[in-house]
């Protein structure tokens, strides 16, 4: 939308996941690994130990089940990640609002995954890998993270950067809506999730933010997350202050 | 001014606690964090001209059109084509990461081709009157499949096998069905052409009749948990058949004989191809083979296409040393059962076309042009069964291409600029580039057959439904299967490092079934059948009923399964 009708000049990328609509086939986080050269598991890599930027967790009710795709919840103001971070690694981009991760100032402390409430970030347990000759196909706009930093999503920074170059090149002063979308955004065949700027008032995901079903995951903690879920479901909606699991175990599948 | 020992220490404690409140030592720790970022045990991404390159994907038979990302020559990620008429703009995750396939750390990348060739000339001199030299093609309807009948019938007792069509040949109208019954197919988990599917999903009610909780009976409108049998289905399609045309999807044909043609199926149609390749050896399905019959086989698995359990092959094949060739990316397919393995190119660097997917009731022709150049070493099995019939058929995708320019019908979508051009405006030079730069053309659509027309044609050997419990085990349902003998090693993603699903070797049980048999989450146990066994991993899930065990179709599972549903699970 035009920057006229933006409340402030600085914009506020926001998510929302239609939980409805995700069919949990995991393009997502395929897509996520891709772009942000995330390698392959290692041996000894399991579904705590694994890096997925963006996890879809299938989770169950009785008879019924959904596919809810979990990534940082690019908490508001002050996350929780970054008031633990002695390194200050980690900062919220005031251009944009994305918690970024600076993985060079990390100390591999993990402070930040202790205090995210979402799980949703990931130690580096081994250095990175890739099949021999596969080291090709990486991404050259971001670069691969050492054994022992912590890293998350960011939104597919890169991206937001490279959109930002486009712009400039045309002349443009801003990013046009529709430029700056992440790996996960355009990979989903279902079109679960949609990406923009909460600023931008005419913004579907700004709609989105405001429709009824919608909500925030832990909202009551006040971290004022920035993904924004939808169901018409009220089981669905349910889980977003995290009863119990009833097995008692965590993430039992998926 | 005397400075004693003390003043000594006193200097350099002091210095060092103040040098805490200079940015010295913060600085030090950046630079030493930056220096090893980049340690050279990291790959650094390779830079260069980013291009953009667009091809369509070959790993399934929905060949979904990719847009590829390229630094120079090398594809770095891929993504779906927007406004695709026939795969809509998704990709699915095998086909985002299919780019690293060639990297695969099971890729064969030498084979005694030579040595194969000399073995199969020998079996074809030798071979009786009553044997055959057959090839066995997993995806039929390709221009390679046409070169195959080509050169077998140029050869001796040549004889061509097509693997079994889903829903017997027939292509669905999604985009007609008001209701869609599915006994089990995972209709939302990569069927047909996923993008298709989702786009036509808003107009359809969904029943899925399954006993397990699929993917597809998640997102169903209705999700049947029962195991009908032949009956009871037929009452389950007949009750919602009053709500509009109704298209019914199953592997068992007496269900799959409910659909009416002319409402929501039609006869699948194929591309043009020259009238000189019309005196082709005639499609023989494997059942209609003479058990002991096939002294030499050659399979391609090449492309990823449908599975037919060993056990069913072997019975075809002569008792005296038969001959196998099996040409594919991995031995972990017939290679396994195979005398020679010939390495051939995998996806995105072979060159192929993909017939329309069961989805589509339309002629489509796309062809999967290279994205890189196949390495020294790998053989394209159509250069080499053309070879044994002393075929030329270097150009016969250029062959077929021109014959369909010829026929003068359809339009071709081009990628690059979304734009549509009747082939009719194009000259066959023209029409050829468009389609190795990324493009689709798509010919008329389906004329609909009357509705008294004959229905899909039945598999010879019917699976019977809803057959008991008769032995002890339990019923094997099938999920998620990977397309092919290679996947992305990136797709650790989806079942390592997470659980959305399930492993090659993966294996999931009620906690009650697994109590029965003594296994736990996470211990290795052993699928066994009068078949053989193979070795799994165990997990449970309250999800799948008691009584079920539900496993990744993989090679190795379908082939000690065979057409059996049923089997045991044993602790290791």
């Amino acid at each position: 939308m035009i920057a006229e009708n933006r409340k402030n000049k600085t914009a506020r990328y926001a998510m929302a996941i239609d939980v409805d609509r995700c069919t949990g086939c995991g393009a997502c986080m395929v897509a996520c690994a891709v772009e942000n050269n995330i390698p392959p598991a290692h041996e000894g890599a399991t579904e705590r130990k694994g890096i997925t930027w963006i996890r879809v967790f299938k989770v169950n009710s009785g008879p019924h089940a959904a596919f809810v795709p979990v990534l940082c919840q690019q908490c508001g103001e002050d996350p929780p990640c970054v008031h633990v971070c002695p390194q200050q690694a980690v900062e919220v981009d005031p251009a944009t609002g994305i918690v970024g991760q600076m993985p060079e100032r990390c100390l591999g402390c993990r402070y930040c995954m202790a205090a995210c409430p979402y799980h949703a970030r990931y130690f580096n347990w081994w250095d990175p890998e890739w099949p021999a000759g596969m080291e090709k196909a990486l991404n050259p706009d971001v670069a691969p993270r050492m054994r022992g930093v912590v890293e998350k999503c960011n939104f597919c920074h890169g991206r937001w950067h490279a959109a930002r170059q486009r712009a400039a090149a045309e002349g443009k002063k801003e990013i046009q809506p529709g430029d700056y979308v992440p790996a996960c955004v355009e990979a989903c065949p279902a079109g679960t999730i949609q990406f923009g700027d909460l600023n931008d008032p005419a913004s579907a995901v700004a709609a989105a933010s405001k429709a009824a079903g919608s909500f925030r995951l832990l909202e009551k903690l006040g971290t004022e997350p920035k993904i924004y879920y939808h169901s018409r479901r009220d089981w669905v909606r349910g889980i977003a202050d995290a009863p119990q699991p009833p097995m008692g175990k965590e993430n039992a599948r998926g | 001014m005397h400075t004693t020992r003390r003043d000594l220490f006193k200097f350099i404690g002091g210095s060092a606690v103040g040098a805490l409140f200079t940015p010295a030592p913060w600085r030090l720790i950046t630079d030493t964090a930056l220096w090893s970022e980049n340690w050279p045990g990291i790959p650094r991404p390779a830079r260069g001209e980013i291009k953009t390159k667009f091809t369509n994907c070959a790993l399934c038979p929905a060949g979904c059109g990719v847009r590829a990302r390229c630094v120079g020559e090398q594809p770095v990620s891929l993504a779906g084509v927007a406004s695709h008429p026939l795969s809509r703009g998704a990709l699915c995750p095998f086909g985002l990461a299919g780019h690293h396939l060639p990297y695969h750390p099971e890729r064969v990348k030498a084979g005694d081709a030579q040595g194969a060739a000399a073995a199969v000339r020998e079996a074809v001199a030798k071979c009786a009157g009553n044997e055959r030299i057959a090839v066995l093609d997993l995806r039929p309807g390709r221009t390679a499949s046409w070169t195959y009948r080509r050169a077998l019938a140029g050869v001796k007792n040549g004889l061509y096998v097509a693997a079994p069509q889903p829903l017997g040949g027939w292509a669905v109208d999604l985009a007609k069905a008001r209701t869609v019954i599915s006994f089990g197919v995972p209709v939302l988990d990569g069927w047909g052409t996923p993008g298709n599917v989702l786009q036509a999903r808003a107009n359809f009610r969904l029943v899925q009749v399954e006993p397990v909780q699929s993917r597809t009976a998640i997102l169903a409108d209705e999700w049947l948990q029962v195991e009908p049998d032949v009956a009871a289905a037929t009452a389950i399609v007949k009750e919602r058949a009053a709500n509009g045309p109704v298209l019914v999807l199953a592997d068992w044909p007496e269900l799959l004989a409910l659909n009416q043609p002319g409402e929501t199926i039609a006869p699948r149609q194929e591309a043009p191809v020259p009238d000189s390749w019309k005196t082709a050896a005639p499609v023989t399905e494997l059942s209609d083979v003479p058990n002991a019959s096939i002294r030499a086989l050659l399979i391609d698995e090449s492309v990823p296409g449908a599975y037919i359990p060993w056990s069913e092959i072997e019975t075809k094949l002569v008792r005296d040393n038969p001959m196998v060739v099996a040409f594919g990316p991995s031995r972990a397919g017939y290679g396994r059962h195979a005398r020679f393995t010939i390495p051939t190119p995998v996806y995105p660097e072979l060159t192929d076309d993909i017939p329309p997917a069961v989805d589509c009731p339309g002629t489509a022709f796309r062809v999967s042009a290279p994205l890189l150049p196949p390495p020294g070493g790998v053989v394209s099995p159509a250069d080499f069964i053309a070879g044994l019939g002393g075929l030329d058929a270097a150009n016969a995708l250029r062959e077929r291409a021109d014959a369909i320019h010829k026929s003068g019908r359809g339009a071709v979508f081009t990628y690059a600029d979304a734009k549509s051009t009747p082939v009719k405006e194009l000259q066959p030079d023209d029409f050829w580039k468009a389609l190795n730069e990324g493009a689709c053309w798509i010919g008329n659509s389906a004329t609909m057959p009357a509705r008294s027309g004959r229905g899909p044609a039945l598999p010879r050997e019917p699976r019977p439904l809803g057959s008991g419990h008769q032995d002890s085990g339990f019923t094997v349902v099938f999920t998620g299967s990977q397309p092919g003998l290679l996947v992305s090693p990136i797709l650790s993603k989806l079942y390592q490092e997470s659980n959305l699903r399930l492993a090659r070797n993966g294996a999931v049980l009620h906690p009650d079934s697994a109590r029965s048999c003594g296994v736990e989450d996470g211990s290795r146990a052993f699928l066994e059948t009068p078949l053989g066994q193979c070795a799994v991993e165990v997990a449970l899930d309250p999800s799948v009923p008691p009584g079920f065990v539900q496993v990744a179709a993989g090679p190795e599972v379908l082939d000690i399964c065979g057409a059996s549903l049923r089997a045991r699970v044993v602790r290791a």
